[in-house]
């Protein structure tokens, strides 16, 4: 380092406030602004077209309350968290120690196996759609063939099956997602861990839950973290899917929000459910980092 | 040397992000060039044509003027133009089905009042009476009837019915009569795209109408001496679910979707014989499948209850769908109104008439016999009811059409879904 001491002094205040305000700038014209005036209108009752909105005071917050609509589509989300994390971080986890011990013979695999994550979402709700439609697609004459009549169902249009049909194109979408996670630290655990458990005379599984296991730990908080979040503001696949239906057996926070907000009219009533959905996210996700960094510091 | 930015550098990224600002607000810019934002949802068979002739005739005339059209999908142009109005970028012309959603956005001052055009030269004579009820509010009109007179009728494939010695049925039981016989013999009775909740909605308000007349829904919808909550609306609850549990629907039609046309492929490979649908898809399956209209396609009005006391004339649809609005932000009215006159001039009309259509004006003669058979409906309905998913205020219909895919999915009583209805109604009044 060869820079003057000033002149190190001057770049160091001004120069990164200058990269960081283009991104600064629009973080408080998209993010900050429309989370603070969604928090306001929660207040108002307003249409979303006229010119002029009442203030309701804490009226949408006590509708909400006694939604049940509202309460169906949180307890939705909460099964897709539970699902998504007890399916995708065991299946991706098992799929990377199996591409990382594969080494270069499952090299194809690796990039076949990301292939969901590359594709949009629409894409794939489209695409799990025809699959699962009951009269043209092509997942129940495959069950009659196999011999499991039984399994030919109305995937998406029977209430009780609905949300799990969608759990299970949720979870193909983002297993390679978390899989390239793991991967990726996996490879980075040094290759004398490795040596040294085999001087040891560890057997592969004992070095996966004594040596490889402990190193992701911190990777796998990161992950479920995502995937709670993501699972709690989930949208899009459901929308192009199930729109939320059968009467509300896939109803989630967020499409419900979208409903009330632009089917409905309501962008008050839309505006709470944003900022509901905006607080239990929020709590969840501190909850999750609080609990994990209390673990560390219990552990280290 | 991580910590010595070129000064040259960082200014350059500052006007790159200040340029990017800048484009985005000089494109709306006036290139003094006058321009008609047209959105449709005519997106099947002959639809975009019929609209682009009409553009490109009023282009020849107008040629300066710049017409944009753009066509959406029905039920995402239904989420489209509400994002468009509250936004404040609502297209100068488009559709609307009129009733509750229309008179949502007229009380938003978002639409123009087009009755000094309409009866400018008494031009509005040119419609058929029926086709203003939905667009006019208190006294003023704020669309043009143009696209269609689409009433709510059963299509049914005329061989299956031969095949197995059917008629059409004239009443309710007969109707029963025919869903067994075919159900026995492997074919689904009804085709039913329900994921989008209003063609399901089809039944219901027929039932509705012919168990308790027009008026138990009218007023149950002003909350004048009715509410949904009536024995009538319970009834035709129990009625659809007797339906659903006789097998008269195809398995898997809580999750179809119409737009994409599943139902019409039933229909076409003889996989259900029947489809309550409106009578524009009898112009879609024209252009989709001519073999199939010419041969195969007939259809009859839903059948009377005996021991109900609505008119087995009456009918559910809308005269003049769709029809076209102007947003009261349009720039250009006078060209934007012009163009609509194209498109249900006289050459529209025929061209709408050639495609299967019935455009809502007087002394239309259509040669073919369904449009005929349609007209001859239309006329003699002592009644023709809107879609109960466009009469309603927005909030309500949403209601209305979750509770009545619930009633197809057995998920909720006749008894609840009225009263769910009934609570919305009456939130909404208040």
């Amino acid at each position: 380092m060869v820079a003057s001491p000033s002149h190190l002094r001057r770049s160091h205040s001004i120069a990164p406030l200058l990269f960081l305000l283009p991104a600064l700038v629009f973080l408080a014209v998209f993010v900050v602004w429309p989370i603070v005036s969604s928090i306001q209108l929660s207040f108002y009752n307003w249409n979303g077209i006229t010119a002029t909105r009442s203030f309701a005071g804490m009226e949408n917050w006590k509708t909400l309350l006694a939604d049940e609509i509202f309460w169906r589509a949180l307890r939705n989300n909460i099964v897709i968290v539970i699902f998504s994390i007890a399916i995708q971080m065991p299946v991706a986890m098992g799929l990377a120690v199996l591409l990382h011990r594969g080494g270069r013979a499952l090299k194809l695999f690796k990039v076949v196996y990301y292939f969901p994550m590359l594709m949009s979402t629409v894409a794939i709700g489209v695409l799990f759609k025809a699959l699962y439609d009951q009269q043209f697609g092509a997942i129940n004459p495959l069950m009659i063939r196999m011999g499991l009549p039984s399994f030919a169902q109305d995937w998406l249009g029977d209430s009780r099956l609905a949300l799990f049909s969608v759990i299970v194109v949720i979870c193909w979408q983002f297993i390679p997602f978390y899989m390239i996670l793991f991967l990726a630290r996996l490879m980075s655990i040094p290759v004398e861990l490795r040596e040294a458990a085999s001087m040891d005379g560890a057997s592969g599984g004992q070095y996966f839950w004594r040596v490889e296991l402990p190193q992701m730990r911190g990777i796998l908080a990161t992950a479920m973290t995502l995937s709670l979040i993501g699972s709690l503001k989930y949208f899009d696949l459901i929308w192009v899917m199930t729109e939320g239906g059968p009467s509300h057996a896939t109803e989630l926070m967020a499409t419900y929000m979208y409903k009330q907000a632009f089917s409905s009219f309501r962008m008050g009533y839309g505006s709470t459910i944003a900022t509901a959905m905006f607080a239990i996210v929020m709590v969840a996700a501190m909850t999750v980092t609080a609990v994990a960094q209390w673990r560390r510091a219990e552990a280290g | 040397m991580l910590f010595q930015i070129s000064r040259r550098f960082v200014i350059i990224m500052l006007l790159t992000t200040l340029g990017i600002a800048g484009c985005s607000s000089s494109s709306n810019g006036g290139s003094g060039r006058k321009s008609i934002s047209l959105w449709h949802h005519q997106t099947a068979g002959a639809g975009p044509g019929l609209i682009q002739q009409a553009v490109d005739r009023f282009k020849v005339r107008h040629p300066e003027i710049d017409v944009e059209v753009v066509a959406i999908n029905n039920d995402a142009y239904k989420t489209k133009i509400k994002v468009a109005m509250g936004a404040g970028n609502a297209p100068c012309i488009f559709p609307t089905w009129g009733g509750g959603t229309l008179r949502e956005y007229v009380k938003a001052n978002q639409i123009a009042d087009l009755t000094p055009y309409m009866t400018h030269d008494n031009y509005k004579d040119r419609f058929l009476d029926a086709a203003f009820t939905q667009i006019t509010f208190d006294g003023k009109i704020y669309g043009v009837p143009i696209e269609n007179t689409s009433l709510a009728v059963i299509f049914y494939n005329k061989a299956i019915f031969q095949k197995f010695n059917i008629t059409p049925p004239q009443t309710y039981d007969e109707l029963l009569k025919v869903i067994h016989t075919l159900k026995q013999n492997g074919i689904a009775p009804f085709a039913l795209a329900n994921k989008p909740k209003w063609p399901g909605s089809m039944f219901f308000m027929y039932l509705v109408d012919r168990l308790g007349g027009p008026e138990t829904f009218a007023k149950a919808a002003a909350h004048e001496g009715g509410t949904f909550e009536d024995p009538v609306f319970v009834e035709a609850g129990r009625r659809v679910q007797d339906l659903v549990r006789a097998g008269a629907f195809q398995d898997g039609f809580n999750g179809l979707d119409y737009d994409p046309g599943g139902t019409r492929a039933l229909l076409y490979s003889g996989k259900a014989a029947m489809e309550l649908m409106g009578t524009w898809e009898s112009s879609t399956i024209k252009g989709e499948n001519p073999d199939f209209y010419n041969n195969n396609l007939g259809f009859f009005p839903f059948p009377a209850i005996k021991e109900g006391k609505g008119d087995p004339k009456d009918i559910v649809g809308t005269v003049g769908d769709n029809f076209y609005a102007i947003a009261s932000t349009c720039k250009t009215p006078d060209e934007a109104f012009a163009l609509l006159q194209y498109m249900i001039d006289d050459t529209s009309v025929e061209l709408r008439g050639k495609a299967g259509r019935v455009p809502p004006v007087k002394g239309f003669q259509p040669d073919s016999p369904v449009l005929q058979q349609i007209l001859q409906l239309v006329q003699q309905a002592p009644n023709v009811q809107l879609w109960y998913d466009q009469y309603l205020p927005p909030s309500v219909a949403e209601v209305h059409k979750d509770t009545s895919q619930a009633l197809f999915a057995l998920s909720m009583t006749p008894e609840e879904a009225a009263k769910t209805l009934e609570v919305a109604a009456r939130n909404n009044k208040e």
